[in-house]
């Protein structure tokens, strides 16, 4: 099953494309503030640079955040859509779970982490990875980095775009993890995206394209205002 | 040829479906009004999560209710340029998604041109060149329209617009959102001439407007009453406001049309709703034997038939956008 896969939740276009878990493609277009410019563009680059059109395209795989709110939108709405008009299959993968997949081949406890946009803020969630895949493990986490690091009891990876920043602070927190964690840098990456979405798709878990919405763990600073002011 | 219109600027998630630049097969429209009453106005991050939400299902509901298929569709129109960035964004993704998927070609729009397209296709046979005066919430312009797609800016609004207008003095007399509608309508209890508020860059030759003054001097008078304990006539505070902006509308507009030795007037976007402005603009221009023509109700507020109709002019003048048609949330109405 050939399935695209696309992030765009981070500061990059993730685009890759796999025919079950054997990759074909996986680029990793940068992209600040010009997601929305490039994200169509790079699709069509990419297939094209396998000698693939859409139409070939089995089943679509979206990165669903959470990470930086327009990236999000702008993926789950080229996502969806494309979903919609060339009528194919599509399923939502959250963007931690897609962080972990980078350590897909070891069997570990892993945490995947991404930056809130705010300080030491991060979204965080913990997978057990395992040769037959990823699978979470309790709820997602939103909050300080330094918060993170109580949580933590057993040997663990730390995965995520600069990671390393985040591993100083949890062993700065919490010195007696020193040998008891590895970070792996990695970023969100399409093909990864398309291998999750084949399970998913394969197992008949599709999502609704028209309902599909990105996967916030944060409310907007507008609504937080309005709740802690109650502005009527 | 059949266009899929798609607008998303601001609060409203549109999709339309019309006929050669001419008829609308259909129009559908999610307004966020329950959220524009939660919190008094658009808050732009909250506008653009629910077009998210709703542009899927929108742009099906323009196709299923006239039987009709993405593969009936010939191109894709949509607003890319002016008004909110993050709305902007999720309609042009849409767009260029449904451009590239079924291989059709693909054009991004400016708002005000949408506008301007509203009147035409409510008024076919409405004559070029003329003068429209589009005016909403978010924009207050007065345009010199050569042609289809001819366009010479002659003003534009300094501060807040009209409609903005509306609405901050409806939030400050404790009135619903929109203010548009509910001072229009409370208007019509009280008396125009009660309160001489200021007509607002009427004396200068300028054809810019400026309603930001307006507004202040109306809560000045209004706190100074509060502060007196006097009583407060909400309906002929409202007809005195909404006089003064229409004033100034009409005579901007008028002044507009002097300058350019035309008979032609078209007025446009969400405040060409109101029922007094359209009524002192029809008796204004009847005496001075100029035609003024308003859009259908339904085309006054951003609708995507309008993009559409905008869409398939640009198009016949072998006008298209390419997969990299980005979003411009300032730019200028060019021609």
């Amino acid at each position: 099953m050939i399935v695209l896969g696309i992030d765009t939740s981070g500061y990059i276009n993730a685009v890759g494309l796999a025919d079950g878990d054997r990759v074909l493609a996986d680029v990793a277009y940068s992209a600040r503030t010009d997601s929305m410019e490039q994200i169509v563009d790079n699709i069509d680059t990419v297939l094209k640079s396998v000698n693939l059109s859409l139409k070939e395209v089995q089943g679509i795989g979206v990165g669903l955040g959470p990470g930086s709110w327009t990236g999000i939108k702008v993926g789950v709405t080229v996502g969806k859509m494309l979903a919609f008009s060339a009528d194919k299959p599509v399923a939502g993968v959250p963007t931690l779970e897609v962080l972990a997949y980078a350590a897909r081949d070891k069997s570990l406890l892993v945490y995947t982490v991404i930056s809130a946009g705010v300080k030491d803020t991060v979204y965080a969630a913990r997978y057990r990875t395992s040769v037959s895949g990823v699978s979470q493990e309790g709820e997602y986490f939103t909050g300080s980095i330094k918060d993170l690091a109580p949580l933590i009891k057993e040997p663990v990876l730390l995965v995520g775009s600069d990671i390393k920043q985040y591993w100083d602070i949890v062993i700065k927190e919490n010195p007696s993890l020193k040998n008891k964690i590895k970070s792996l840098e990695a970023r969100p990456s399409g093909a990864a995206v398309a291998c999750l979405a084949a399970v998913r798709l394969k197992q008949g878990k599709q999502d609704d394209p028209l309902s599909l919405t990105p996967l916030y763990l944060k409310e907007s600073t507008a609504k937080v205002f309005i709740n802690k002011y109650k502005v009527k | 040829m059949l266009v899929l219109g798609i607008e998303t600027s601001c609060d409203e998630t549109s999709a339309a479906l019309v006929a050669d630049g001419k008829s609308i097969l259909s129009s559908t429209i999610a307004t966020q009004l329950d959220l524009l009453k939660k919190y008094g106005g658009v808050v732009p991050e909250v506008a653009a999560r629910r077009h998210t939400e709703l542009i899927g299902y929108v742009i099906k509901e323009a196709l299923d209710k006239v039987g009709k298929t993405l593969d009936d569709v010939e191109a894709v129109a949509v607003t890319s340029r002016q008004g909110l960035i993050g709305c902007l964004m999720v309609g042009v993704a849409a767009a260029k998604s449904i451009s590239y998927a079924k291989n059709i070609p693909l054009i991004g729009l400016h708002h005000i041109e949408g506008h301007i397209f509203a009147n035409i296709l409510s008024h076919p046979e409405m004559p070029f060149p003329h003068v429209c005066l589009t005016v909403s919430g978010g924009h207050n312009m007065l345009v010199y329209v050569q042609d289809k797609c001819r366009y010479e800016v002659l003003g534009t609004t300094l501060d807040d617009a009209a409609g903005e207008a509306f609405d901050k003095i409806a939030k400050f007399l404790g009135l619903d959102f929109p203010g548009g509608p509910v001072i229009d309508k409370l208007s019509k209890q009280g008396n125009p001439r009660a309160f001489n508020f200021p007509r607002p860059m009427l004396k200068s030759k300028s054809l810019d407007f400026s309603f930001s003054g307006l507004k202040t001097a109306v809560i000045n008078m209004f706190k100074d009453k509060i502060s007196r304990g006097e009583k407060l006539p909400l309906p002929d505070i409202a007809a005195s406001f909404q006089e003064a902006v229409v004033d100034t509308l009409v005579a901007k507009t008028l002044r507009a049309v002097e300058m350019k030795d035309l008979k032609v007037v078209s007025v446009t976007g969400g405040v060409s709703a109101n029922s007094r402005l359209r009524q002192v603009f029809k008796e204004t221009c009847k005496k001075k034997g100029i035609k003024v023509f308003f859009p259908d109700l339904s085309l006054c507020t951003d609708n995507a038939a309008m993009i559409a109709a905008a869409g398939y002019a640009r198009m016949v003048l072998g006008e298209r956008s390419d997969l990299r048609l980005n979003v411009f949330p300032n730019a200028p109405l060019g021609g």
